[in-house]
């Protein structure tokens, strides 16, 4: 698993050295950030449910349209079905807050997603709207710590990004 | 073959569509989407749409809510295969954006185009760090471009399997030579899912038929497998170089899906518990999803379909990969009380449950209750072809004949086969 740590270890280890200066400060960067990613991945796990619902259920909302009869989201409750794959980001960035690392998500997520979302003629957009408006909803203090905040949103927009 | 099953969720006009794509940024309403434009411009291949596509790639503002915009643009004026949109897209090449520049180099390969310049641009994205090489080589190769042939070979052997496996299909496209396609197929047993499926798209794509009866055998989604078993029948077939007989067991083994014929790649430390084998079946990873059927079937059959009843009621209703497993479940336990939920199933028409329902028609099979022939049967009324083979190999197990004279002269020809052949 891809992490600040291991991949500094593993660029020294490559070329037969010590980490450098700049490779603690990283290390230190993402050491001091790990309460605040603790916090969220904490947060985000407490409401798993409801976040992935949220977001999907606003994105439905958003656009009506995706209720058209006999197309993806059909009725109220064919709608949830979608759901899976939100629910599954929000796992992975999760994971990538636990870790302090994209690893999660580039192993799991996107790694391949991009050729098989386009081979398969599968939208993105319904995913991508859904991930958008978890990063409007998201508020602190009443969330979670403004810093927090910060680590789950940059992980939603590294989502967002690396899916359209 | 493209799959449309997805492009009119959006139900925009082509000019509410347009509007929405040139809106700025700034002048959007909360609930207004650009990308969501970007994407259904996908049903309008008009002068008036492509132009609107080109001029949101023109939009150079670096927020991430127009790049992904840009991004979307670059990929739908690519399945639009719009020629005037070259220009555009060419200038996307020379960008920091991975992902803008990915998705350029494979509109352009959907575009096509024999300009020398162009080609020389995109091989010479191979030496950037950080860019998807595999989507650049499958560009490439798609387009002809032999000089590229020696910076490919620098990839043959990548840490990335998926780029690995990309390069050298590439190299005995470009040869002649196939003999290393071998280490391609290796990788359809390989830990990583992303190397299992990305192989399989190379071999596609080199139309290499003596894998077919062994993509049968790799363990993801039928999803992949039986688009990569239509695509080189469909492939060897129109050349001559295959026949029908060559694929039919192949194909019926993948529309079965049992877990016996895979080779599974998992394992358990541990002898599971019924409860961890339930939830394994909602992994995004099938090849643990059929390990997990496979030691249900071998360890829990009188136990399972309580829990499996369980978790359909509980979450499996409404995800559609343990969805698919748990029909296929039904049948192969022979689940009697589970028959109103396959024929639930059989008929459900939202593009999501796509594949549970020719598991349905095939779990109604193993049942053996004759109720499902005139259900069955009805079902053959559809365009999906999957579906229709699975309901013809159903109605043989059920003993009906009168869904081999239905399509006996369906449009598909591998439909027509399946009627016309020995069972």
């Amino acid at each position: 698993m891809k992490s600040v740590v291991t991949t500094v270890i593993a660029a020294a280890d490559a070329a037969g050295r010590f980490p450098s200066t700049s490779d603690l400060e990283s290390v230190q960067g993402s050491i001091q950030r790990a309460a605040a990613r603790m916090e969220a991945a904490e947060k985000l796990a407490a409401n798993i449910d409801n976040v992935s619902k949220e977001a999907y259920d606003a994105c439905i909302k958003k656009y009506g349209y995706l209720n058209n009869s006999g197309e993806a989201n059909e009725t109220q409750v064919k709608k949830d079905k979608c759901l899976r794959d939100i629910k599954h980001y929000m796992r992975l960035i999760n994971y990538c807050l636990v870790v302090g690392g994209t690893g999660p998500l580039d192993e799991w997520g996107i790694a391949g997603g991009r050729e098989v979302y386009r081979a398969l003629d599968l939208p993105t957009a319904p995913y991508v709207e859904a991930l958008r408006f978890a990063r409007t909803r998201g508020c602190a203090p009443r969330d979670m710590s403004a810093q927090a905040l910060v680590e789950y949103n940059a992980l939603l927009d590294y989502t967002i990004n690396s899916l359209s | 073959m493209t799959n449309k099953r997805f492009f009119n969720i959006f139900n925009l006009t082509e000019a509410e569509a347009i509007e929405l794509l040139d809106t700025p940024l700034d002048k959007l309403a909360e609930d207004e989407s650009r990308y969501v434009a970007a994407s259904h411009l996908i049903n309008f291949p008009t002068t008036a749409a492509i132009d609107a596509l080109i001029r949101a790639i023109d939009n150079n503002n670096p927020e991430l809510d127009n790049r992904i915009v840009r991004r979307k643009s670059v990929e739908t004026l690519g399945k639009l295969q719009a020629k005037q949109g070259l220009p555009a897209i060419r200038t996307c090449l020379s960008e920091s954006d991975c992902y803008t520049v990915e998705n350029a180099v494979w509109a352009i390969g959907e575009i096509g185009t024999e300009d020398p310049e162009i080609l020389s641009e995109i091989a010479q994205i191979l030496d950037r760090e950080g860019q998807n090489h595999r989507v650049i080589i499958h560009t490439l190769v798609k387009l002809n471009y032999l000089p590229a042939l020696d910076r490919i070979r620098t990839f043959t052997e990548s840490s990335d399997e998926a780029t690995a496996s990309a390069a050298i299909a590439a190299v005995c496209r470009f040869t002649g030579d196939y003999t290393p396609m071998a280490r391609v197929m290796e990788f359809l047993f390989h830990p990583s899912r992303n190397a299992r499926r990305a192989c399989i798209q190379d071999l596609i794509d080199t139309n290499y038929y003596p894998a077919i009866s062994t993509i049968a055998r790799c363990p993801v989604s039928i999803v992949f497998r039986l688009r990569a078993i239509r695509l080189l029948a469909n492939n060897g077939i129109e050349r001559g170089e295959i026949e029908f007989a060559d694929i039919q067991s192949s194909l019926e083994q993948t529309l079965l899906d049992r877990p016996q014929d895979l080779e599974l790649i998992h394992e358990y430390d541990l002898p599971p518990t019924l409860e961890f084998l339930i939830r394994q079946l909602y992994e995004t990873d099938f090849g643990l999803c059929y390990l997990a059927t496979q030691t249900i079937l071998d360890n829990f059959a009188e136990l399972a379909p309580a829990a499996l009843l369980a978790t359909y009621e509980a979450e499996a209703y409404n995800d559609y990969g343990a969805h698919y497993h748990i029909m296929k479940l039904f049948g192969w336990l022979k689940y009697a009380p589970g028959y109103d939920l396959l024929v639930e199933a059989l008929n459900n028409r939202e593009p999501q449950f796509q594949k549970s329902r020719a598991a349905a028609a095939l779990a109604l099979g193993e049942l053996g209750d004759k109720r499902a022939i005139p259900l069955l049967v009805a079902s053959l009324d559809t365009k999906i072809w999957d579906l229709k083979y699975a309901i013809l190999m159903a109605l043989a197990k059920l003993g009906d004949t009168s869904g081999r004279e239905i399509t006996a002269n369906d449009d598909d020809w591998i439909i027509r086969a399946r009627a016309a052949g020995e069972h």
